[in-house]
Order: C-alpha cells, then structure tokens, then sequence
C-alpha cells in the first residue's frame, strides 16, 4: 500500500513538472510574440554595403602592368594574366584577364598589392547564376560598375544595424537624416585634433 | 427553446409555389446541408492554416506570408490552386487502387464527423441520438486509410509512417473516449445539444472545464495526439521519416491529406469548445443580459441576433484553442514512440479511468452539480 | 412508391451488394493485404445495413469496434509480418475443398431454414424504438444479459494475457513449446542511468 502511495505521489510530481516545464516554455514562446520582426524584404529592400565591403572585384585594363602580384598574393593564384612579350618594344602587352568569382574567397589580397591600383573592391554581391561558368569574368565584365543600392529607383535602401541610431533596431523607421550611433570618422579627427595654445589662453582668460 | 427559422420549411414551402411536390423539394433541398458542412469545413481550413502562417511567423518573428491579398490572407488560396495544378503522380511500384482510395478514407470520416458539431440550439446538420458516439466511431476509421496510404506508397518511410499513425490513433482514442464518457456520465446524453445544454444556466460557472478539469486536459492531449500535432507529429516527422504516409503523394491526392489533418484540428477544436467550454453560450447567460436590458427573448430580431452570437462564440472558442495549438507546435519538442505510447498507456489511460470513477462518485453524491 | 422507400431500397441493395462482393472477395482473394481492406468496406456496409434498421447506436458500435480497432489490428499484423513465404502444396487438397463446400452449404442451408421460418414483420412499423434503442441496450447489457458481457470481458482477458504471455517468452525459464531453458540475457533489466542522479 505504502509503495503505491509513494508511486501516485511521484506520478502527480511528474505531472505538475511537465506542467511547469510546458509553462516555462510558454512563457518563451509568448516572449517572442511580443518582438517584431526586423526582416529586410530582399528583392525590395536592400542592406547598404558597409564602406569596406569586399564584393566583386573590379579591373581597369588600362591601368594594369601585367607584372602578376595579384596572381602571386592570391592564396590560390586565382586570377589568369594573358599577356605576350612585345620583342619591339620589350614590353609586355596585355590581352585578357580574368577572376573566377565561382573559386574566388574575397579576400582582398590582390586588391591590396596591386601597385596601379587597377583593382578594387565593389559593394556587388548578388553573384547568383545558373552555370557556374558564367561565374568567370573576364577583363570586359571585371571593368563593370554595379548599380548602387542607394541610387536604384526601384530598391529601398536599408541602413545595417550599427548605422543605425543608438536604441533603434528597426531600419524602416529612421529618416536618412538620423545619425549613426558613436563618432564619424571626421568627428574622430575633430575630437584628436590638439588643440591650439590661442585657443587654450582663451580658455584660461575665460576661467579667470 | 421556441423555432424562430426553420430554413427547411420555408425553402420547400417556396418551391412548393413553383408547382412542385414536396418530395422533389426536398431532394432539391438535400445537398444544401453537405454543401454547407463541405463549405465551412474548407473555409474553416483556410482561415486556419493563414492563422498558422501568421502566427508560426509571429512567434518567430517573421512577417509571413504578406503579398497575396491583404496581410496574405489569399496565400491559402493560392497553395490550394496551385496543388490543385500539380501533375497527379503514382509512383510506378506503388498499388494505384489503394494509393487513391487512402486519402479518401482519410478525408470522408473528418467531413462527416461535422454532422454533430452544434453552432447553436438548432444550428446543426443532424441532431443524431448517438452524437459524440457517432464522432468517435467515425475517426476510429482513419487509420485504416492511413495505414492504405502508407503500405500502397510501397516506401518504408511511408509504411512506418502509417504504422506509427495508426498506432498512435488507436492507443489515444481510450483516453479520448474515456474522458467523453464522464461527460456523458453528467449529461445522461450523448447529444451534442444535450451536453451544451446541460451546461448553460450560471454562465461560465456552469461550463464542464471546472467540473472536468482533468478530463478536459486529457481530452486536449488526446486531440492533439489525433489530428498528429507537434508534440504529436511523430507520423509525419521530418527528420526521421521524410513526410511518413505523405512521403509519395503530390497534387490533389496531398492536398486530401492536409485538409483532412487541418479539418480534424478545427473539429477537436470545436469539440473541446462545445465538450468543455459552453459551445455557443456567452460567458454570461443571454437570459440575464435580456432581462437587464429589458427585451423580450422570443423576438425574431432578438433570436436571429442570439443565433449569430452563438456561432461566433463557437468558433472563437475553437480558434482561441487553435492559436494555443499553434503556440504548442513552437514550444514543445516531439516525443519519441516510447515517450508516446508511455503516455497514452500507462498516465493519460489511469488517469482517464479514475477520472470516469471519479465523476461517477460525484454525480451518485452530488446529483444537484453533477448531473441527476 | 415514395422517395423515402426508394432510397432505402437503392441504399439496401448498394449495401447488400458490398457486403457479399467484398465477402467474396476476402475469401477468394490471393492478396492477404487485399482481403483485410475488404474486410473493413464489408463492415462499413453492414453497418449501413443496421443504421437502414434505425440502429445507430449498433451501427456506430460495429464501427467502432470492427473497423476501428479488429480491422486495424489485422492490417497491422499483417503489415508487421509481411515475410513473403512460398506456399506448400497441401496433400489431399481436393477431398478438404469438398468436406468444406458441404459443411459450409450445410451452414447456408441451416440459415436459409431459420430465414424463412422466422417471422420477420413486427407487429407495427412504428413500434421501432430509434434513438431509444441507446437506453435498452444498457438496460440489458447490466440486468439479464449481465452474465455473457462479463464472461466476454473474461475471455477477452485472458486472449489479453495469453498475447502478453506469448509476445514475452523471455520472462519465464523456459520455453513454453520446446520446454528448453531460455537465454536469461533478454529478460529486461532495470536501466542503470546515464546520468548519475543529484540527491
């Protein structure tokens, strides 16, 4: 008798714990019926790329020297460098350049290194295909300037997180006229600038 | 309660002044009644399965389905046309016969069970004697055409799919029917309008939920285990089974299978309204509200606004469980077969016994609260 | 003839049509998968018959109880031993088939006789109880019928057991045909936990 007691007693126990463990979870569940969402609706709404991103690279043929640092920093010597030796001139002629941005990491090596500076990293990231050998650009799709997300009329540009003014979550709800949160960079400048000793004896007069 | 309308009459009176006979009148006016329990079930469903979108989303904040219609209250539509389109595929080895024949005896026993669902005091499709009785045989009859459906896929996903369905639905329809028992018990009916009535008078004191607090939870997990909701969706579970019975089906044929699960939700979802919470009565009796406001209760205008309040107060009951159902789907975790038949065998079946003893005990000393 | 009458008799002859067809074919069958389903539309028909009868409540008890949880559970036997076994041929096969087409003709002639020497037609037609029939039913079930529902409750206890006891060999020391001793490894043993317990 006693034992089936004490086993009716733990029953009912278990039953109230899953009960407090169904409340527990509830009590999650309703928490996050309360939060909105923050969704960016892709195709109609687009994050603004922060100032480094490291999208698509872009090449100037005409800048470039065909001397291969791009190829030798790359940690995988991804971009192909076709040039020929102009006995003449004894220069090299440059004929085509590519990157496959299907093995690409972005890294920004070559970016880096390149001593024209011919390359350059853009804010394009929407590298989508059907074929990955569409992925392959060549020096005439390399020369391209994507479309900026701010200036596209059919797109609603969205600021990211830490562009946005401090407190706020939401990007739908800020002007463009809000201040990111903290210092920009010329406000940095302003704020390390040292300051004049004209301007310190001003503030010494203005004390006394 | 005095007839205020009776449809029926009035339409075969108006046929009848077409110069046609009673008889034919009536077999005009017979699909009427199918053609509402089949319009309301699907309206039912997609109301449902919106709210599920939107309220799945919501709970993990997401906006959900939002560019059909207003707040994507079409989207339902739209997934419903499009398996409507989808190419009918039977997989080359499945056995065609019973791969058709399944979802329909999956269906056809949800859509009849609507028969006995009162949305008020004669607002239902057939007042049988046998009521609730009638809806437990009938959804006794589902997983014969789960356990078709799994073995004529002729996949081992969809055969151990059907198998756990039905053995899940068999070992949850005695706790089921137990708890339905007590309120029988209390009633001394098994009609739908009987156990409504017997449950009207004090308001919300009176409804069955604090005479039967154990029963009802009882009922609700057993519903869930039925309509194979999460905790409970161990035939269809993704990770282990792909889609269990479903696996293999596409189209219209699929689309029978996600009526029929949807329609069992609203139905247990009604059911529990109707069982446990008053059915159609407010949660203050309509008798006080027309005396307080001085209106006579026999007035047609008065009865037809009673009318539309009742079935209001159903389907909110039973949706405001279908939210709950949902916020369920998002909060517990599935259970494992063991856990399950554990569950329904060795806790909800005592319990449901006890409960019926229980229940017994109280009406022979407590006749006045418990039902004479 | 009313539109009432005929729809009972195009319902009847539709129900009694199912029921003997799909008979039939539960017997003559080759696929065992095949006779099981047709077992469950033969007692869907018969409960349409009764509920022609006005016997809900028998109706919805034939659904309840044969379709939704004998048929089940044969399905699912059936499905849980799906092992295709080539079939012997049986000696004697054509001397079985007769001794069993004459005891079941014998049985056929027996119901043909209670058939027609019964009187079938009730006093008056509107003597049928309906939905009253619920009430009877209990009646008799707890006052004069009281003895078979019980000792039906025991024999269905003791199939219950007897299936518990087969099912679970292993409990006991020896096997119950071979009477040989049976390996002590499959008898369940507490679970030692995964994970050591706080108090």
């Amino acid at each position: 008798m006693k034992d089936f007691l004490q086993k009716v007693n733990s029953y009912i126990k278990e039953a109230f714990s899953a009960g407090k463990y169904l409340y527990n979870g509830f009590s999650v569940t309703f928490d996050h019926l309360r939060r909105r969402p923050v969704t960016v609706q892709y195709p109609y709404e687009k994050l603004i790329p922060s100032e480094r991103y490291r999208g698509r690279i872009h090449y100037e043929f005409d800048k470039c020297i065909a001397c291969e640092v791009c190829v030798r920093v790359c940690p995988i010597n991804l971009p192909v460098v076709d040039w020929v030796m102009n006995k003449e001139t004894k220069k090299k002629e440059l004929r085509n350049y590519s990157i496959d941005f299907g093995v690409c990491i972005f890294c920004g090596n070559c970016v880096e290194f390149c001593p024209t500076n011919c390359l350059s990293m853009t804010e394009e990231y929407e590298l989508a295909s059907f074929d990955r050998h569409n992925l392959n650009f060549d020096n005439i799709a390399l020369g391209r300037l994507p479309t900026n997300v701010t200036t596209d009329p059919s797109v609603k540009p969205l600021r990211e997180l830490a562009y946005l003014p401090k407190g706020v979550m939401d990007p739908h709800e800020i002007s463009p006229s809000d201040p990111r949160v903290g210092k920009l960079p010329e406000e940095v400048y302003d704020w390390m600038k040292p300051v004049s000793n004209e301007t310190k004896d001003k503030a010494v007069k203005a004390n006394n | 309660m005095e007839n205020g309308l009776d449809l029926e009459y009035i339409f075969n009176e108006f046929l009848k002044g077409l110069g046609l006979s009673s008889e034919i009148a009536h077999i005009i006016w017979l699909p009427f009644p199918m053609l509402l329990v089949l319009v309301s079930a699907v309206v039912g469903v997609l109301v449902t399965v919106w709210l599920e979108r939107k309220i799945s989303a919501a709970a993990q904040q997401r906006i959900g389905p939002e560019y059909a219609g207003a707040l994507g209250v079409l989207q339902p539509i739209a997934d419903g046309l499009k398996l409507l389109v989808k190419e009918d595929i039977i997989p080359a080895k499945a056995d065609s016969i019973l791969f058709t024949a399944g979802p329909i005896l999956v269906l056809v026993p949800v859509i009849l069970s609507w028969l006995i669902v009162p949305f008020g005091q004669d607002l239902l499709i057939s007042n049988v004697g046998i009521g609730i009785f009638l809806w437990i045989a009938l959804s006794s009859i589902q997983p014969i055409g789960l356990l078709m459906s799994g073995y004529a896929s002729n996949n081992k996903y969809s055969l151990l799919g059907g198998l756990r369905a039905a053995a899940q639905s068999i070992s949850y329809e005695i706790p089921l029917a137990l708890s339905v028992l007590a309120i029988v018990l209390m009633t001394n009916s098994l009609s739908t309008i009987d156990i409504v009535n017997q449950q009207s008078g004090a308001g919300i004191l009176s409804w069955n939920i604090w005479r039967q607090p154990i029963g009802f939870i009882i009922f609700w997990i057993c519903a869930l285990a039925e309509c194979e909701r999460l905790p409970f969706d161990l035939p269809e579970a993704e990770e282990e089974l792909v889609a269990g019975y479903q696996t293999e089906y596409a189209g219209m044929k699929f689309a029978l299978f996600y009526l029929g699960s949807y329609i069992n939700l609203i139905l247990s979802a009604l059911l529990v309204s109707i069982l446990y919470l008053g059915g159609w009565a407010l949660p203050i009796p309509v008798e006080i509200i027309a005396k307080f406001l001085n209106i006579p209760l026999n007035a047609p205008l008065i009865q037809v606004f009673t009318a539309s309040i009742g079935i209001i107060m159903t389907v909110l009951k039973a949706y405001i469980l279908v939210f709950i159902a949902i916020l369920l789907r998002w909060t517990t975790p599935r259970v494992r077969i063991d856990q399950l038949l554990d569950l329904g065998w060795k806790f909800l079946l005592p319990i449901s016994l006890a409960n019926l003893l229980l229940t017994a005990g109280l009406k022979l000393a407590f006749p006045q609260f418990f039902g004479g | 003839m009313s539109i009432a009458v005929t729809t009972q008799l195009i319902c009847f002859s539709i129900l009694s049509l199912v029921v003997i067809i799909g008979a039939l074919g539960v017997v003559l069958l080759e696929s065992i998968v095949y006779s099981a389903f047709l077992l469950c539309g033969v007692f869907l028909s018969v409960a349409g018959l009764y509920l022609l009868l006005n016997a809900s409540f028998v109706a919805a008890a034939q659904v309840l109880v044969y379709v939704g949880a004998v048929n089940v559970l044969i399905i699912f036997a059936i499905m849980l031993v799906n092992k295709k076994e080539d079939l012997k041929p049986i000696e004697n096969l054509n001397s079985r088939r007769i001794i069993s087409t004459s005891i079941c003709l014998t049985l056929l002639s027996l119901l043909i006789r209670v058939d027609l020497s019964t009187v079938w037609i009730i006093a008056s037609p509107n003597s049928s109880i309906g939905e009253e029939s619920t009430y009877r039913i209990g009646e008799h079930l707890f006052s004069d019928y009281l003895l078979p529902f019980e000792v039906a409750s025991v024999l269905l206890l003791m199939a219950m057991i007897g299936a518990i006891v087969l099912a679970r060999k292993d409990v006991m020391n020896q096997d119950i045909s071979t009477g040989l001793p049976v390996d002590q490894e499959l008898i369940e043993k507490t679970k030692e936990p995964f994970l050591i317990n706080k108090n």
